[in-house]
């Protein structure tokens, strides 16, 4: 569904705009950061949320369009990517950390998501699982080896409210909240983001590929004291080391797909 | 509560069972299975659990059945872990759900449908029941080395045979219908019984867990025919078990 010039409506985006590869990560403000990776890079355009850049990998067209946070906004970034020929995609943003052992900058690869948002219900039932495409999943993993960035391979929760996970204490359903994230933990699930689940179930729908990977702030490192641990906390707190695993992980499988043909 | 050395429904104990373990859900296809271990040893039998133990490659696998359903197989998840299983995959037969599967066609379970009522006493449902993917690696790397048909995707793990099979009947048909659309829009590739609860303990434990179906009908695919020789199933599974051996005693050195 678009214009009757093929414009779709959100994305204002049209046929031959992007590539079948999209990289997606939630703040409009990082595309162009993600889109510095590309050879040949050119803006697409801004509406909303939605801020566009595509560009080559391997002489192959790849694109990044921003989501805006959660799976709402998500959800019209992927159908209206999808009707334009996207077929494989990378969410890439920053997450909070969901295990002790993970500290702040290491990267999840996620493989799966927990469906604790309401878009994707709009879609699917909730026995259903949210799961990224293997081979998206181990070409991140070959990504983030060849770089040598560190990473841990598991499960994303991805949530609609923010605050919600932040401060549960303050919401009226609280007891809900905290008794959830103690399963999810249980379960676990390596970080917590907000946008996820709903790709990953939208991909299923279309028969696309699908996989994310995510910066993750850890809750148990100690605060900053002074300007210059801020500073080192920032340089480990880096968005790029989630932005070069994913551009990675996409060569790889532009090579792939070219050898598959 | 303190443990019982000897589990109380499979019967076996910590030493009868290797990390490597098969899950059919038929009891008689234990021994099936187990003709391709070396040195295969029946170990018990109980209600629907029955057990063989012998090795491949000179480590310790165990096939142990888990009846029909989530139930059930809950139970033998919970038992085989408490006396040192880790390493999971489900063996078994289900039916297509996509028009252009052949029966025949091997299903390598990447993530399952949580249609069951078992895995809800663990896990909020918005948890995904997924496979571990080193375990789905080496399924993938079995059927293509032993030349198998087969392709990766979700399966549907229901509480219902006949619910599946003849929803119209069904008080709550509508349901039913509706449901089973949304999971072939879906790509769910089979449907079966068991699978979603394999995963989502397998994640609460931090096991690994996959598992393998020979599609043996399709009803999406009406005149595709029967398929019922579970032979290139087993073997699939088997070479699978292997290949992981081979991989986990690598990691170790």
């Amino acid at each position: 569904m678009g214009n009757c010039d093929g414009v779709q409506h959100h994305i204002k985006l049209k046929h031959g705009d992007v590539g079948r590869y999209v990289l997606l990560p939630g703040d409009p403000a990082r595309s162009e950061r993600i889109a510095a990776y590309f050879d040949n890079k050119q803006f697409l355009g801004q509406n909303r949320e939605y801020t566009s850049f595509s560009g080559t990998l391997y002489d192959e067209k790849v694109s990044v369009v921003s989501t805006g946070i959660g799976g709402p906004s998500t959800a019209i970034a992927v159908e209206e990517l999808i009707a334009i020929g996207a077929d494989t995609f990378i969410r890439v943003g920053t997450s909070g950390a969901m295990q002790p052992w993970i500290k702040t900058g290491d990267i999840a690869i996620v493989t799966a998501a927990i469906r604790d948002e309401g878009s994707s219900l709009h879609y699917m039932p909730i026995e259903f699982p949210a799961v990224a495409d293997i081979d998206v999943v181990m070409a991140l993993c070959k990504g983030a080896r060849q770089i040598n960035i560190p990473y841990y391979m598991g499960i994303s929760h991805s949530k609609d409210s923010f605050y919600g996970e932040i401060s549960p204490e303050r919401m009226p359903v609280a007891r809900r909240l905290q008794d959830n994230w103690k399963a999810w933990v249980a379960g676990g699930a390596i970080c917590s983001e907000m946008e996820t689940a709903a790709i990953f179930i939208i991909c299923a729908i279309h028969g696309k590929r699908a996989g994310g990977v995510m910066l993750m702030a850890s809750g148990n490192d100690d605060a900053p004291n002074n300007i210059n641990e801020k500073k080192e906390l920032d340089k480990i707190f880096d968005i790029d080391r989630a932005i070069r695993t994913a551009v990675e992980g996409l060569k790889i499988l532009i090579k792939q797909d070219r050898g598959n043909q | 509560m303190q443990m019982p050395e000897v589990m109380h429904h499979i019967q076996l104990k910590k030493g009868d069972i290797g990390r490597y373990v098969l899950l059919p859900g038929d009891p008689k296809r234990c021994e099936l299975i187990a003709r391709h271990f070396d040195h295969p040893i029946k170990m018990a039998q109980n209600r629907e659990y029955t057990t063989y133990t012998g090795t491949l490659l000179g480590e310790k696998v165990t096939v142990t059945s888990t009846g029909i359903g989530c139930p059930s197989t809950a139970i033998a998840v919970e038992e085989l872990t408490m006396i040192g299983a880790d390493t999971f995959i489900r063996v078994g037969t289900s039916g297509g759900m996509q028009p252009d599967i052949q029966p025949g066609e091997l299903g390598i379970i990447t993530a399952a449908i949580r249609d069951e009522g078992t895995t809800l006493h663990y896990m909020p449902p918005e948890f995904p029941a997924v496979a571990d993917i080193e375990v789905v690696l080496a399924l993938r790397e079995a059927a293509r080395k032993l030349r198998k048909p087969h392709r990766l995707g979700i399966c549907h793990t229901k509480d219902s045979f006949y619910g599946q099979h003849q929803p119209g009947r069904m008080p709550v048909a509508d349901r039913l219908e509706q449901r089973w659309k949304a999971w072939k829009m879906g790509g769910a590739i089979c449907s079966e019984m068991e699978a979603a609860t394999i995963f989502v303990l397998s994640s609460i434990y931090r096991k690994r867990a996959g598992g393998i179906m020979l599609i043996a009908a399709n009803q999406e695919a009406p005149g595709s025919g029967v398929h019922e020789d579970l032979t290139g199933l087993i073997t699939t599974a088997i070479e699978a078990i292997k290949i992981l051996i081979g991989q986990d005693n690598h990691a170790q050195k």
